[in-house]
């Protein structure tokens, strides 16, 4: 009576507690840094631990990297008087090599020394105001990529010269997304999603097999939530929207965005309203970093510019660009993977 | 001659026991299987501040509004069975107010300044919808 009992038991619990198969555990989690909002939504056996390793990775990163933090590796070096070697932790010693690099590729328009050109548009402190062209003239002195200096050889020192101020802030969350990559590889996660506002990383493929479907928010539409200028369907890729409408102020019936062109100081007027650069996820590269400088970039550069740059650098990353005059141009390396939203009123073009 | 019971049918109070056991079980079965539904089922929107879930507010049920407070900031949040929307904000920003209605799994609405952060979760299955939204 008593093994029937037993059986019966074990057979009955069977029926609630059978384990799930463990690709459909799910750990989703909100985190709330870089000044922005983070969401990971992570499978698998170990879905719980590597969400929050990544949460651990982000706020590391964020105490080294961060303009704001006063003991971070940037406030010290921005902290330091001219030509004073600071010594750095590798993390900020890559992304500072990878803000040159992307820097000298992108001819300027990416810059991680606009720093005090932003905080003077108010952009850094939320106190939005116009700067007059006299005092944009005095601050572009101070910037430029070949005004900071990284020591050569295994030494982690760099110095800036007199005036000048880091923000790593166009390209960290990029580097976060490429850190994030590994505690997701390093854990066997099958699938995640994982969203830090502008920048996006797509792991594995969704639970029923298909590719994941981000939605790129429509920068006409910003208050529909449904608003989208297209769909991208991708497993195992970056993507990251860079778009003027993401913060403005307005003045005497005048829009002002926060993303700088480095040869004026003002905010880019270059025939864009959002960039999107998408890579595909490689083993060893830091594709999710790629993602993030350029769609700052090539916004600067405009639609032209944009497209000779993708031409001309090769086959490592694709492009949706929407216009202020009514169009959505994507690469043609994406025929597979976008799709157009038919209600947004967009002319939709391919370019190669 | 009238015909006896086997001893070992007849039932006893082991039997009875076995019985009570297994409709326990079955019991137990099926009410965590319609948790699971209802669960899975119900739009649900899931109030967070600070990184803290203070709310779950079921859309079927709600209608109303009430006030979350984070960092300094409040924010007038509007509760309907078709979605959720931020009336008012006293926040630098606005963001939260200007993303307007929220209707389905998946989406959220953030106050930055405040904290706060508004997603729903359940309801209905769209294979359409964008898993993720960037920008």
């Amino acid at each position: 009576m008593a093994a029937l009992m037993a059986a019966l038991t074990l057979g009955l619990s069977g029926c609630a507690m059978t384990p799930a198969d463990p690709d459909e555990a799910q750990e989703s989690i909100q985190v709330i840094a870089m000044d922005t909002v983070m969401i990971f939504s992570v499978y698998g056996e170990k879905s719980t631990h590597a969400a929050y390793a990544a949460e651990d990775e982000v706020r590391r990163l964020e105490g080294l990297l961060s303009r704001t933090e006063p003991d971070s590796d940037v406030s010290r070096l921005n902290a330091a008087p001219a030509g004073e070697e600071v010594t750095v932790s590798e993390d900020t010693r890559t992304l500072l090599e990878a803000a040159q690099l992307y820097s000298k590729i992108t001819d300027g328009t990416f810059d991680c020394t606009l720093a005090p050109v932003s905080s003077a548009w108010g952009f850094t402190e939320d106190s939005f105001r116009v700067p007059s062209r006299t005092e944009l003239n005095g601050l572009l002195k101070n910037v430029g990529w070949d005004k900071f200096h990284l020591s050569e050889g295994q030494s982690l020192a760099a110095s800036h010269d007199e005036g000048v101020e880091i923000d790593l802030g166009g390209i960290a969350k990029g580097y976060v997304t490429d850190a994030i990559a590994k505690i997701l590889e390093e854990n066997n996660i099958p699938r995640a999603t994982i969203s830090l506002g502008g920048n996006v990383l797509v792991w594995g493929d969704r639970p029923d097999g298909t590719p994941w479907r981000i939605g790129i928010q429509d920068p006409a539409r910003v208050d529909v939530a449904d608003g989208y200028a297209g769909f991208l369907n991708l497993t195992n890729a970056f993507a990251v929207t860079s778009g003027g409408y993401q913060r403005y102020f307005e003045e005497d019936g005048k829009t002002y965005h926060h993303i700088i062109d480095p040869a004026t100081g003002c905010p880019a007027d270059s025939g864009l309203t959002s960039v999107t650069v998408v890579a595909d996820w490689e083993q060893g590269e830091s594709n999710g970093t790629l993602c993030d400088a350029l769609s700052t970039a090539l916004f600067v550069m405009g639609e032209e510019k944009a497209l000779d740059f993708w031409r001309t650098s090769g086959s490592g990353f694709e492009l949706v660009l929407v216009t202020e005059d009514g169009r959505v141009v994507s690469t043609d390396g994406l025929t597979d993977c976008f799709a157009p939203d038919e209600t947004s009123g967009y002319a939709y073009e391919t370019v190669s | 001659m009238p015909m006896r019971r086997s001893p070992k049918l007849r039932p006893g109070a082991w039997d009875a026991l076995v019985v009570l056991a297994v409709a326990l079980l079955a019991l137990g079965c099926g009410l965590m299987l319609w948790g699971r539904e209802t669960t899975a089922e119900t739009l649900t929107a899931v109030v967070s501040v600070d990184g803290r879930e203070v709310e779950r507010v079921v859309l079927d049920e709600a209608v109303g509004e009430r006030d979350y407070s984070g960092n300094g900031y409040t924010l007038t949040v509007g509760f309907r069975p078709e979605g959720v929307t931020v009336l008012e904000a006293d926040c630098p920003t606005q963001d939260c107010v200007r993303t307007g209605t929220i209707t389905r799994s998946g989406q959220s609405i953030v106050c930055l300044p405040g904290r706060i952060i508004i997603q729903l979760t359940g309801g209905p299955v769209d294979g359409n919808a964008p898993d993720v939204v960037i920008g």
